[in-house]
């Protein structure tokens, strides 16, 4: 069985990679099983999508527990404890991560046997507006890639997928999709067919599943209630963002009230001398703020950029103009 | 201490007086409504210090039942049957509150068809959602089982909210003689209700009922409701101990009648379980060993006690007052689960459904069930029973030819002729064929 | 329960610097409703409990994680108004009763969406109102059933594409405000957070009444929508510079407009915002929808004083 597990944010496309490669995956004969799965439906929050193929039957469910390839669109999501991205994986599986960054540095941090392969994220649309939010190239990438690493799906087959599943798209999204994807295919050439299909762990390698008597709790303890304020700072949606937004102090006239007030996520503070300060652990990178400002001394650079902090100049973005 | 004649539904009201209930959240449905009415009055009266208030339906009932526990008051309500229904979504959610309160139903038949009187099909459907259940069966076990219910909830080991369910007419309308205890004597036996760590107020910040996501935390949530409502068996026990040496009556979890010897054992809950004690007093005196084992408590369910008092016996017969339609008696189901695989659990179980919608069970009814019973016993010894008897429904030909006559007047004949005969043709008249 | 000693809000300025709910929720970037309740609720203040109904703002707290300093109480989706009942009734027992000192009440306020106050909610409401229950209603109204994915609800405006009407909705909407207007309660009014010295003054006026008070706040929603989040406060703004979304209030037996646009704009700077009326402009105009859209905000602003309508 072939065991695929697509990693990446709301609305970048996931889901629809999933669908691209199970229709491929059908189409070329095999039994398909595949399924997003939803955490928080959210924009820019982590979400999985899984595939499984097989030549029988498919009578697996849930949860890939131990892929043969995992697939992250989101190099980000890589910090995300909760988006398990490197559950399951071992020697024999293989990683393949949307990067900038190379297959080595990847390797090294998250201390894998698996093979890992890096492949750049897509180019962004010169003509296009900066988005503040995910990209939805991404999935048709990511299901390009996969495709030629899975070996077992030609490129006609991949064509065939595509042209079922971005059907609903309006033309230019969708032959932009398309080219991403079939780019993605070729320039994989080198590792077609690197996933190899292995049956599920045997009856005799299995393991205890660790159960437990669940020790009774009283009321007290077991009621699903909170007795704290403010917990969900813990929480660190700044992993959602795509863009950054970047306050010019110099040009700041300490009208907090434009920009912490209308943040939808209290995201600004204002510091003793009156002036904000974006809480990067938090911001979400909607921009409203980059919009309100209006001394327009707020800027938006796109996230990966704002993290390098070799780059001398961030590209700038003024407020949309109606 | 004072004994006077008093229906079951007044019965449930002075339980709500004598535990100082607090907040009363309220909703009208025959054969409840005498329950508010009488709290209604007695608060107007300035003899209950509590507050009601009317809802829109029983779905905000239970909603603001469960809110007002968590909030840290004393809290009663009451319904039944469509009532109990309308509500079901909230009862599994204020189960999940772990906030205590009191809900009496008085039982009666589900629609459709629709009617007013008993059974025990609300109740039953009410069973996963998390409250406990207490099943009384005279005026008197309405007062004490909401008493000591009160106080089984309220403990820390605990923490669900509970019905105490009255069968409807039989114990709602009827009088019986009912010993009511003195209010200091009850302020003695049940403590001033405590929040603990619930309760909202300035300061003290809490969110409640949150969502989860994942497998995991939901099901703990849902296990330890489960594990405290097990936990609720023993501290029954307790209470109904200390309860028995303050006001002497004794209660536990199943009611004995005849059983020490007996080789055919009924298994019965609510009020009619007491004309099923009247059927064995009559066939013990002409020499059968029968007895009659009364479940009080239905959630928890009392697995191990009613194995252990069945370990041995020949034969069981359970009388479902209930019917899961396309299985048969809940009862019946619940009590197999408990029996099976017991090295020593009886050989023989029949199921009798009757008593949907009030329908009476006759004395008659009771004899014939312990014979059939027996004859399936027999075949059972003799190696030739290949299967269990199959349920029963209690219907007799005076009832089928009384339905018939019913039929005849609805003209059901008429809508079968109808039936019969080929749909009009397209673009026809109006007249028919 | 102190309420009237409050200085009234005049200038922004007065607002905390520091929104009093905290982050880390998982509502949509650009999220219009969670704007406006922060701007309610550092009005609102601490000792606050917000009783929910299911929609978005349900997932504000997912177990281990709160963002509220005051208190949350998830219900259900038809009883949020049934659940402050039980809730105003228990402090006001336990005050009256001296097991809770008067200092530490609670403002109960119900917290829902449009599915809940338009639709299932419509007979907790009702009767709430109907027993004068002291409680704030806030309901962030993104004209959909948001939380399932957009569907149309009670509240969808007309031609609004929505995951049930994927060719517009052509239904009627449903008129909250005036709903709660034939209640007679305390207090009802329209807001929105682009508008925020009036959503918040509106606040202030309401937290200062007691009985049933209506906030009644459009929430503009990126995701439902489909416009990129930055974009949330200048449609906020567009609702009601065009008329769209008018913003008034109900005290005392009589409604006024709070801020009436000296000149009103055409209703299409607001729609061509906004991918779910896209198809109103491409890929040809359909007139007759933009038309009625436009003839229904004239007309409920025909009879108001003062106001113009900007030329086609």
């Amino acid at each position: 069985m072939l065991r695929i597990r697509f990693h990446g944010r709301g609305g970048q496309g996931i889901k629809t990679a999933s669908r691209v490669l199970g229709s491929a995956l059908f189409a070329e004969g095999f039994e398909v099983q595949d399924a997003p799965r939803y955490g928080a439906e959210r924009r820019g929050a982590p979400i999985f999508a899984y595939v499984r193929a097989d030549r029988a039957p498919i009578d697996e469910r849930g949860v890939i527990e131990r892929p043969e390839l995992v697939v992250v669109g989101d190099d980000s999501l890589v910090q995300v404890a909760g988006a398990g991205v490197g559950v399951g994986l071992d020697a024999e599986a293989v990683l393949l991560l949307l990067s900038q960054e190379p297959a080595a540095v990847w390797k090294q941090r998250l201390q894998t046997e698996a093979t890992v392969i890096t492949l750049e994220p897509p180019a962004p649309d010169p003509d296009a507006p900066l988005r503040s939010g995910p990209e939805p190239l991404v999935g048709a990438r990511v299901s390009g890639a996969a495709a030629r690493l899975l070996g077992v799906v030609p490129r006609t087959a991949l064509e065939a997928a595509l042209a079922q599943e971005l059907g609903a798209l309006p033309t230019t999204a969708r032959e932009r999709a398309r080219q991403q994807a079939l780019e993605a295919f070729d320039a994989l050439a080198a590792h077609a067919g690197a996933v190899r299909a292995r049956p599920a762990p045997g009856y005799a390698e299995r393991t205890s599943p660790g159960w437990i008597e669940l020790p009774f709790d009283p009321a007290d303890v077991s009621a699903p209630a909170i007795h704290a304020p403010a917990t969900s700072v813990l929480v660190r949606t700044g992993l959602w963002r795509s863009m950054r937004p970047v306050i010019d102090h110099s040009g700041c006239k300490r009208c907090h009230f434009m920009c912490a007030l209308p943040c939808p996520d209290s995201a600004i503070t204002v510091d003793d001398a009156g002036y904000p300060q974006i809480d990067l652990e938090h911001c979400k990178g909607c921009l409203i703020c980059v919009a309100q400002c209006p001394f327009h001394v707020i800027a938006a650079v796109p996230e990966a950029e704002a993290q390098n902090e070799t780059t001398a100049l961030p590209r700038e973005r003024r407020a949309h103009e109606p | 201490m004072s004994r006077s004649l008093m229906t079951g539904n007044r019965a449930a009201a002075w339980a709500a007086r004598l535990a100082g209930v607090d907040y009363v959240p309220a909703f009208p449905i025959t054969p409840q409504t005498e329950i508010i009415e009488t709290l209604s009055e007695w608060i107007r009266r300035g003899e209950l210090d509590a507050r009601m208030t009317t809802l829109d339906s029983e779905h905000s009932m239970v909603t603001a039942a469960g809110t007002a526990a968590t909030a840290g008051v004393r809290v009663f309500t009451a319904t039944s049957s469509q009532g109990l229904l309308y509500a079901m979504e909230m009862l599994y959610a204020v189960a999940g509150f772990r906030a205590p309160f009191l809900l009496a139903n008085v039982s009666r038949g589900l629609a459709a068809p629709i009617t007013l009187e008993p059974d025990h099909c609300d109740v039953l459907a009410a069973r996963d959602s998390g409250l406990l259940q207490f099943h009384a069966a005279s005026c008197q076990e309405v007062l004490d089982l909401s008493l000591i219910g009160y106080r089984v909830i309220e403990d820390k080991r605990v923490r669900l909210p509970a019905i105490v369910n009255l069968d409807g007419f039989y114990l709602s309308f009827t009088r019986e003689p009912v010993e009511l205890p003195e209010a200091e004597a009850v302020a003695a036996f049940l403590p001033p209700f405590d929040a603990s760590a619930l309760g909202l107020r300035a300061g003290q910040p809490l969110s409640q009922a949150v969502a989860v996501l994942g497998g995991t935390p939901y099901s703990y949530f849902r296990y330890e409701c489960h594990l405290a409502a097990l936990q609720a068996e023993r501290v029954f026990a307790e209470v109904c101990e200390d309860f028995g040496e303050r006001f002497g009556r004794n209660y536990s979890a199943l009611e004995r009648y005849a059983c020490d010897d007996a080789e055919i054992v009924f298994v019965m809950m609510g009020s009619f379980a007491s004309k099923a004690r009247d059927a064995v007093a009559q066939m013990r005196a002409a020499g059968e060993r029968v007895g009659l084992l009364r479940p009080r408590l239905l959630r928890p369910f009392p697995a191990d006690a009613l194995a252990q008092a069945l370990d041995g016996k020949a034969a069981v017969v359970v009388v479902d007052q209930n019917l899961s339609i396309g299985k048969g008696g809940v009862l019946h189901a619940e009590l197999c689960s408990a029996l099976y695989g017991r090295a020593d659990a009886p050989g023989v179980i029949t199921s009798f459904i009757g008593g949907l919608g009030g329908r009476d069970i006759r004395r008659e009814e009771f004899f014939q069930m312990v014979s059939e019973t027996r004859e399936a016993l027999q075949k059972a010894r003799a190696g030739t029973l290949e299967a269990p008897p199959a349920p029963r429904l209690l219907f007799t030909a005076d009832e089928l030819r009384e339905l018939r006559k019913m039929q005849a007047i609805a003209a059901v004949r008429d809508a079968e002729v109808r039936s019969s005969r080929p749909p009009p043709a397209p673009n026809a008249g109006s007249q028919g064929s | 329960m102190t309420r009237s000693e409050e200085k009234p809000i005049r200038k922004l300025k007065q607002l905390p610097s520091q929104h009093v709910m905290a982050a880390g929720t998982p509502m949509c970037a650009g999220c219009g409703g969670l704007e406006g309740l922060n701007e309610a609720s550092d009005v609102l203040g601490e000792n606050t409990v917000f009783v929910n109904a299911a929609g978005c703002m349900t997932l504000l707290s997912v177990y281990p994680f709160t963002p509220f300093r005051g208190s949350f109480f998830y219900t259900a989706m038809a009883s949020a108004p049934a659940g402050a009942q039980g809730i105003r009734d228990a402090l006001d027992v336990l005050i009256a009763k001296g097991r809770l000192p008067a200092a530490d009440d609670l403002q109960v306020v119900v917290l829902t969406g449009d599915g809940s106050a338009y639709g299932m909610g419509l007979s907790s409401t009702s009767g709430a109102i109907e027993r004068d229950l002291d409680f704030l209603y806030i309901c962030y109204d993104n004209e959909g059933y948001g939380n399932t994915g957009h569907q149309s609800s009670a509240a969808t405006p007309l031609g609004a594409r929505t995951a049930t009407d994927r060719g517009g909705f052509h239904g009627r909407t449903k008129n909250l405000f005036d709903i709660w207007v034939a209640h007679q309660p305390s207090y009802v009014a329209t807001a929105v957070a682009s508008e925020p010295l009036d959503l918040v003054q509106k606040v202030q006026r309401a937290k200062q009444l007691s009985g049933p008070r209506l906030i009644l706040m459009l929430a503009p929603c990126p995701t439902g929508w489909d416009y990129p989040p930055e974009r949330s406060l200048e449609i906020g703004k567009l609702a009601v510079d065009t008329g769209a979304w008018p913003l008034k209030e109900y005290v005392d037996g009589q409604v006024r407009h709070t801020k009436l646009p000296k000149t009103r704009l055409p209703v299409e700077r607001y729609l061509e915002t906004q991918g779910r009326f896209a198809h109103l402009f491409e890929p040809q105009r359909d007139e007759a929808t933009l038309r009625a859209i436009q003839a229904k905000i004239d007309a409920d602003f025909a009879a108001i004083e003062g106001s113009t309508t900007a030329p086609d």
